[in-house]
């Protein structure tokens, strides 16, 4: 491990310069400690959504990414042509109305066929489409928008957290994270409509017996899962920037998220989001940032090694 | 109440399953379907409830078509099914679960309100351990719940699929108590059982299955005099 304090001290101001380099340590951790948990808690968007469809379909949606990317570019369009930068919040909500109605239709008219009456291999036939829409998505991106980048205006200036100066478009991004994840565990955990969404999860057969019609909330859990990447491509847009590979870097990070977690546990992603990123953080400062893929890698091998249903997962007793 | 007329149905094509069954539920009265295992017993209840639609044949539930609804639109329509494995949520509080019963009227907060205490009243096991998850409940703990959450809605046609599979037969004897006392407050029920001296001891009325076709019924009574025979069949049969 490098750091600072490592480097080699003159001898004959050794004492002070160490007590000034440790204090430097100290700072550079700090900041890179915050970095790690702020990109923790936006790659937790991204787990939620794929849990969220997963948990309630049993299907993986293959083509987050290009939800993420979606968002981002809906982002990206509103901001600089119709809201401007100051409104970005509203562009965010905004994003995510576009990616949720988007993702009902894609699983309304693609997906919920297979799930009318009992039809083998459904699973598989899910798999293919949305590894059919990932492709399809990122090509038509390709065609409107051309290999380029775009750049979002930002949200905020540069801050700081006591000492520690931050990015302004980071903390922006982590704060309306925070709260989005927040609202979407009250809405899980405190409404009607959630407790439906924890009962379909839980026992399928068993929720159509209490009434609930389990098409629709498939479709409204496509819908809510694919909203969540896309707000986190809205949230995150002037930091990963926009072009039709966006989504990449956090589906990746979202897979690693539930495997890490253990699929279905909803602290478990937050647990899991925030060792990431700051596994991630912490490596490129003072590892290497050339390996910042591997951390994630080497994180989730330890800890299935330690727990093979993941850090919160459990075997499955049925009920 | 509700009546099925020459149904034929099945999960994969080309496969029947029931063939040209035909049988009427009483308002009322305790209405028995029993048979060997693969008879089809729990298919007729899918299919009327709606997990499975039939190819041929109708059903008609107090005048009305039924046989092309969903499960969410016959339980709107006063029908409960409580399946043969568990209908409870494990991961849900008992009262969760409880409150799930009552979907079908969750905007009358009233009504919900009222429903859950006399459920509680019905079941004071439930109420004392509300807060805990279902999971750690025992398999007749599971039952109770099921028949709860199920009669939450006040059905008017309880459907119970093998309420004492699984079951130790002290369990099972509270379980069909527990039914009898619902028939009592007024809900038609038509139960489906391997256990063929239980589901006589309760039923007004009993079909017969046997390879998917109404193979005898009649009023209790008749049956009675052939129970022997019955049982016989039915454990050759496995």
């Amino acid at each position: 491990m490098r750091s600072l304090s490592s480097y080699p001290a003159n001898s004959g101001t050794s004492k002070c310069k160490q007590k000034e380099d440790e204090a430097i340590d100290l700072h550079l951790f700090s900041q890179f400690l915050i970095t790690g948990i702020i990109m923790g808690v936006l790659y937790c968007l991204m787990s939620m959504g794929i849990n969220f469809i997963y948990g309630i379909m049993k299907v993986i949606n293959w083509s987050m990414g290009e939800f993420f990317m979606i968002g981002a570019f809906t982002q990206y369009i509103l901001l600089t042509f119709l809201l401007g930068a100051d409104y970005w919040y509203v562009g965010v909500i905004l994003s995510a109305l576009v990616v949720f109605i988007l993702g009902a239709l894609v699983q309304r008219i693609l997906i919920k066929p297979m799930f009318v009456g009992i039809i083998e291999a459904k699973m598989e036939y899910a798999t293919i489409v949305t590894i059919s829409m990932a492709i399809f998505l990122r090509n038509i991106a390709v065609a409107i928008g051309g290999p380029k980048i775009y750049t979002p205006p930002d949200y905020a200036g540069p801050t700081q957290i006591l000492t520690l100066p931050l990015s302004g478009n980071r903390l922006v991004a982590f704060i309306g994270a925070l709260i989005l994840l927040g609202l979407f565990y009250y809405f899980i955990k405190k409404s009607w409509t959630g407790r439906a969404f924890q009962g379909v999860a839980q026992n399928r057969s068993g929720v159509q017996t209490a009434g609930v019609n389990v098409l629709k909330y498939d479709m409204l859990a496509f819908g809510i899962g694919t909203a969540l990447a896309g707000a986190g491509g809205a949230l995150l847009a002037p930091i990963f920037l926009v072009h039709p590979l966006c989504g990449l870097v956090p589906t990746v990070r979202g897979f690693e998220i539930i495997v890490i977690a253990g699929l279905g546990s909803i602290p478990g992603i937050l647990v899991a989001g925030l060792s990431l990123g700051i596994a991630e953080s912490l490596g490129s400062a003072f590892i290497s940032p050339s390996f910042v893929d591997i951390y994630g890698f080497i994180l989730l091998v330890i800890i299935l090694s330690i727990k093979p249903y993941g850090l919160f997962g459990k075997p499955e007793r049925e009920v | 109440m509700l009546s099925i007329e020459n149904v034929t149905a099945g999960y994969v094509e080309e496969i029947d399953i029931l063939r040209d069954v035909s049988l009427d539920v009483k308002e009322g009265a305790i209405t028995g379907i029993i048979g060997a295992n693969g008879a089809g017993k729990s298919t007729v209840l899918k299919t009327i409830f709606g997990f499975l639609h039939p190819r041929h044949g109708k059903i008609t539930f107090q005048g009305a078509e039924i046989q092309n609804h969903q499960p969410y639109q016959m339980k709107e329509m006063g029908i409960s099914y409580m399946l043969q494995e568990h209908s409870t949520f494990p991961e849900l509080s008992i009262q969760d679960n409880l409150l799930l019963g009552a979907w079908t009227f969750r905007k009358d907060k009233k009504q919900v309100r009222q429903r859950l205490d006399e459920i509680y009243d019905f079941f004071p096991v439930l109420s004392e351990r509300r807060a805990e998850k279902a999971t750690y409940l025992s398999g007749g703990l599971l039952r109770t719940l099921s028949v709860g959450k199920e009669i939450m809605s006040k059905p008017k046609l309880l459907m119970i699929d093998e309420p004492s599979v699984g079951l130790q037969p002290n369990i099972v004897i509270e379980i069909y108590d527990l039914l009898i006392r619902i028939a009592q407050q007024g809900t038609t029920i038509l139960i489906v059982d391997q256990n063929i001296m239980k589901a006589l001891e309760v039923s007004d009325y009993m079909y017969m299955l046997d390879m998917g076709q109404v193979k005898q019924e009649g009023p209790k009574k008749d049956f009675e005099e052939d129970i022997r025979e019955m049982i016989k069949v039915s454990l050759m049969a496995e």
